[in-house]
């Protein structure tokens, strides 16, 4: 997976690319954890994404769990396959989703 | 084959015995030649001083006279009477005055030709012609003509009859004009015996001095070299084999040279070995430890789930059937089924987000939540509520858990279920199975306030229930296809009439044949409930 990271002072734009999956989910954690800090707006683009899976719904949930407490953040170009796991697991219901 | 160690001592005597020897020689080479050389001179030296002596006896104005005339005279015999006294206290071998032919260097008349009688030859008389000269003469001949002086390399011969060196001079007249050559030849006598001598001289001193360095070269070498390092290589040899005792001390630390560092740092390696292996022996036990922990931790976890079909024999209204296989040691996910009351069956699918030990232990956690909070006439929606608000307490890995739970009453057919976030089930209705779409709450354990509702749908005598986790839609190939829902809608449609445990050996099958060598990632995990009739 690849992760495209835009900082603009308190602005954090992430492009992701390829499977967010078991093996890349703890990538895409670390660098949340690592770029999180005084963020207000958080933008994830998930145009590039193919897959998710479980192991990152959990990412996606701590992130949006840190964000509710910090700023907002917002999920941009989730394509059809991606959206039907957002509502088969809920996720739908407590995501921003653009 | 073994290669045959040469041993070091042997080698180092060897080439020093070899570059000894050669020096000698060298050296003896070199003086043989160097003595011979200042011999060799000093013997002419002696020849030209004879042939000076005896040119202040002649009288070279009457020379060409005598030969003209044929005749002698008084004066000549005195003069040869001198010269054969000389050549006998000067100890040469001849003395001889000749006229040499100018046209060919070759042609010698004699006019003095004295002899000493030691020699055993006779005297050539006078006027005796010799057309013998040997050619090497001939150069040197010219020279003392043409210029008058001595000549101009030494003349040795080295024949059968000894070693000898001749002196040759210019006779001039008193007009001086060179009319005649005068020849001394004097043994080298003493040159054999001398040279021998020398050589047998150098040979015993350098014999002498060979195994004296040989002997001091030797001791110091064993001192030194051989058995400091035959210490070390015993040492490494046997660290080698049995790696185990590591040495503290080696006499060979105290040599000065480059041994002395070679036997620290052997010291020094075989305790860091030593303490390597030991290191990597705690290690290794430590991980057969966990390893046996792990395998202990999957065999509880598997007992944990119901495994002991068929699971109601006493019940003909249900057939169950149920599977579960963890991609790594611990899974994540787990079914359950239990009777609520005597005529209420309770099912579970869940999984939990992550893998390993932490979801094990969450699913462990979950699944006595959900079994512990399902009671007869308890509203399920209520039931996932309280579950998942347990759940976020002290649930600091962020881990989730997608849940289905169904309760089916025997005696109705009603089927009341609650879905947090997990896969849609299948329904066989009239012999076909079609994905249900019901309504899906948010994930168990994600967030605190999530408030569940039930839903609730008819079973009629005949219908079945299949449900799954993720595991099964989302088995890869290696071509990093998806097995999806319409793989799983077509093989559960083949095999739509088969009983629980051969509809899910069937549906693995498909799966195992789908995914081929690709590795399993996540847990496949299935159950299926066959509705078979009403209570009655």
């Amino acid at each position: 997976m690849t992760i495209t990271k835009n900082q603009n002072g308190s602005h954090l734009d992430m492009a992701l690319e390829g499977r967010l999956d078991t093996a890349t989910a703890p990538q895409l954690e670390a660098e949340l954890k690592q770029s999180m800090d005084g963020v207000t707006e958080l933008a994830l683009d998930f145009a590039g994404l193919e897959y998710l899976s479980s192991a990152g719904l959990r990412v996606l949930l701590s992130a949006q769990k840190v964000m509710n407490r910090q700023g907002s953040m917002v999920i941009k170009n989730v394509n059809e396959t991606i959206m039907e796991i957002f509502e088969v697991t809920g996720f739908a219901d407590i995501l921003t989703i653009a | 084959m073994k290669k045959k160690n040469r041993r070091l001592a042997v080698v180092m005597v060897a080439s020093i015995v070899a570059v000894i020897v050669i020096l000698s020689v060298i050296v003896a080479v070199t003086g043989y030649q160097q003595f011979t050389h200042v011999l060799e001179q000093q013997y002419n030296d002696t020849a030209y001083e004879v042939a000076e002596t005896a040119l202040t006896y002649l009288n070279p104005d009457k020379l060409e006279g005598y030969l003209q005339s044929g005749r002698t005279d008084e004066e000549y015999d005195a003069i040869l009477a001198r010269l054969d006294e000389l050549v006998v206290s000067s100890n040469c071998n001849f003395i001889y005055v000749a006229k040499i032919d100018e046209t060919d260097y070759m042609t010698t008349t004699y006019i003095y030709d004295s002899v000493n009688p030691a020699t055993g030859f006779s005297r050539y008389e006078f006027g005796y012609v010799s057309r013998d000269t040997d050619p090497k003469y001939v150069d040197d001949l010219k020279h003392i003509l043409t210029t008058g002086g001595r000549a101009e390399k030494y003349l040795y011969s080295y024949t059968e009859s000894g070693a000898h060196t001749t002196a040759g001079l210019a006779v001039q007249d008193s007009a001086g004009r060179v009319v005649a050559v005068i020849g001394v030849e004097k043994s080298m006598t003493v040159l054999y015996g001398a040279r021998s001598t020398y050589v047998r001289w150098v040979a015993s001193i350098a014999v002498t001095m060979v195994i004296l360095t040989l002997l001091v070269y030797l001791l110091w070498l064993n001192r030194k070299v051989i058995r400091p390092i035959a210490e070390i290589t015993g040492e490494a040899k046997r660290f080698a084999n049995d790696g185990e005792n590591p040495v503290t001390s080696l006499k060979a630390t105290k040599n000065r040279y480059e041994i002395g560092v070679l036997a620290s740092s052997i010291l020094k390696m075989e305790a860091e070995i030593k303490r390597y292996i030991d290191n990597l022996t705690a290690v290794t036990a430590e991980k057969e430890r966990i390893g046996a922990e792990l395998d202990i931790a999957t065999h509880i976890q598997s007992s944990m789930l119901p495994c002991i079909f068929p699971a109601f024999p006493e019940r003909p209204e249900v057939d169950i059937y149920a599977s579960m296989n963890p991609a790594k040691e611990v899974g994540g996910d787990f079914y359950d089924f239990f009777m609520v009351d005597d005529t209420h069956l309770a099912i579970v699918m869940a999984d939990v987000s992550g893998k390993g030990v932490p979801a094990a232990l969450f699913m462990v956690i979950g699944k006595t939540l959900i079994k512990d909070h399902t009671s007869p006439g308890r509203d399920l929606g209520e039931v996932f509520t309280e579950v998942n608000r347990l759940l976020c307490e002290g649930n600091g890995e962020e881990l989730f858990i997608t849940a289905f739970e169904g309760v089916l009453d025997l005696e109705t057919g009603r089927f009341d279920f609650v879905n947090a976030g997990h896969e849609m089930p299948f329904i066989r209705r009239k012999g076909k199975y079609t994905p249900e779409k019901i309504r899906a709450g948010f994930v168990l354990a994600g967030l605190e306030t999530t408030r569940y509702r039930a839903g609730s749908l008819q079973m009629e005598a005949g219908d079945a229930i299949f449900q799954y986790t993720d595991g099964v839609t989302e088995a890869t190939n290696a071509e990093n296809e998806l097995y999806g829902m319409e793989r799983l809608e077509a093989v559960l449609n083949q095999n739509a009439d088969a009983a629980p445990d051969a509809l899910l050996t069937a549906v693995k099958a498909d799966i195992d044949a789908f995914v081929g060598d690709a590795p399993q990632f996540d847990d496949i995990t299935m159950l299926c409930l066959e509705f078979k009739e009403m209570m009655r």
